[in-house]
């Protein structure tokens, strides 16, 4: 049974992860334009991940805090806007090539390894890059994850009811890209937390999921009056 | 001038690879709720890296029409649904990208004049592969402008199965980078010679 919402933009990746034969029994694909209360009722917990519809987010706010109220989770990646989230994010340069350039300095120097996302992790696991900061977030929050300049990457809140985990690095997106190898400590981890469940295997690819007409879960490409012409 | 519409899916950081000057003047299209596009004053339509394949999908048909009316489309992203007439990207993971050599196979229209091949290769970072990812399966009589280590296509021009003109990538963003510090014979000069090849077709054509 799915679990896990990934809130989706249409983006490859994205898609990637959630048809992964590894992730696609936990993985509910929520098409932006289709995320409504009703759509993820059954779900535990809800990933936004890099490479969101900001405007389309900021239409669905009240969707997104009435899931955080029924005490459930939401793990929002990369960028942000604080139209809908209570937080101020800020553009960086990526650093993508620190581990070539300069190996012991990776883009984040301080992790909390007490949360279980990323208990046990190694830091070249709990770290690949980042997409920019947070200069503010809100009250009562826990910062778990800092640059070298003492700047915030990762942090929770249980403000809203439920979690908000907020952080610049982008998991999802770049496990689907699979340019980055080590990256199924990082998202096994983070699912386990979200729903309880953790998968197994290693990342794979079907063929069958590509090319398609129709996406599962998703209306024949006509989703919430984006009509078939 | 060129009039080049940019689909957008409300990422962040668009605008900056596709700035309008005196040669191309662009539009960002919103993908909304009831989204039903008007390519009809346009000359080309850009899917940029990271666009939104569930939307294009739903517009297929409209999009067809563009092309066989004689329009261009550039998609620089991987379309895992075939709303792309003729040819059909497929994801792969099987090769790491430290085996990714890029190689020019055809260039009928100079898309890689002036280009260091090696640039596409091996980044200013020392980051090998351009990004792309996967690699296309090309409509027959397509030409097959860069192959990767293993012969696959990675630039495809499609000017056979519509009546207009496709450049597609397997994924390798593209765009005017020169803002964010692309030097003038990197990845940034594959995308101002296209525009040119599109400012010469439009002249001719119309």
């Amino acid at each position: 049974m799915k679990r896990i919402g990934l809130v989706f933009n249409g983006v490859w990746s994205q898609y990637a992860v959630a048809t992964a034969p590894k992730y696609r029994e936990l993985y509910d694909l929520v098409y932006i334009h289709e995320l409504t209360a009703a759509r993820i009722a059954t779900l535990d917990a809800l990933v936004i991940p890099f490479q969101s519809n900001q405007p389309a987010l900021e239409a669905r706010k009240d969707v997104l805090y009435g899931f955080l109220a029924q005490g459930k989770k939401i793990a929002v990646f990369g960028d942000s806007t604080p139209l809908w989230l209570d937080a101020q994010w800020e553009d960086r340069p990526v650093n993508n090539y620190w581990w070539v350039k300069t190996p012991d300095q990776p883009p984040i120097a301080h992790t909390d390894a007490t949360h279980p996302v990323y208990a046990g992790l190694q830091p070249r696991h709990a770290c690949w890059h980042i997409h920019g900061v947070y200069t503010r977030i809100p009250d009562n929050s826990r910062v778990i994850q800092r640059n070298a300049e003492q700047e915030v990457v990762t942090w929770e809140t249980e403000c809203y009811g439920g979690t908000l985990f907020a952080s610049t690095l982008d998991p999802m997106v770049e496990h689907g890209i699979q340019q980055i190898r080590h990256l199924d400590r990082y998202v096994d981890r983070l699912t386990t937390w979200l729903c309880g469940e953790t998968p197994s295997g290693a990342f794979t690819i079907d063929p069958a999921s590509y090319g398609v007409r129709a996406i599962p879960g998703v209306a024949t490409g006509a989703p919430a009056g984006v009509g078939v012409n | 001038m060129l009039h080049a519409t940019v689909i957008s899916n409300g990422l962040s950081g668009l605008p900056r690879a596709y700035t309008s000057d005196d040669r191309i003047r662009y539009r960002l299209e919103a993908i909304v709720p009831a989204w039903a596009p008007d390519f009809s004053d346009d000359d080309l339509v850009i899917a940029p890296n990271g666009t939104d394949h569930v939307a294009l999908l739903a517009i297929r048909e409209r999009m067809r029409a563009f092309l066989d009316d004689g329009g261009a489309l550039a998609c620089f992203c991987g379309w895992f649904t075939d709303w792309v007439p003729g040819n059909r990207w497929v994801h792969d993971n099987s090769h790491p990208t430290r085996e990714v050599e890029l190689r020019l196979a055809s260039d009928r229209h100079g898309l890689f004049a002036g280009v260091d091949l090696g640039k596409f290769n091996v980044d200013r970072h020392g980051i090998r592969g351009w990004w792309a990812c996967g690699y296309i399966e090309p409509a027959p009589g397509a030409e097959v402008v860069l192959v990767d280590t293993w012969g696959r296509a990675i630039v495809v021009v499609d000017e056979v199965t519509t009546g207009g003109f496709q450049l597609l990538t397997a994924s390798g963003p593209l765009g005017d980078y020169r803002r964010v510090g692309d030097t003038d014979d990197g990845i940034g000069r594959v995308y101002r010679n296209l525009i040119s090849h599109l400012t010469h077709r439009t002249l001719v054509t119309t």
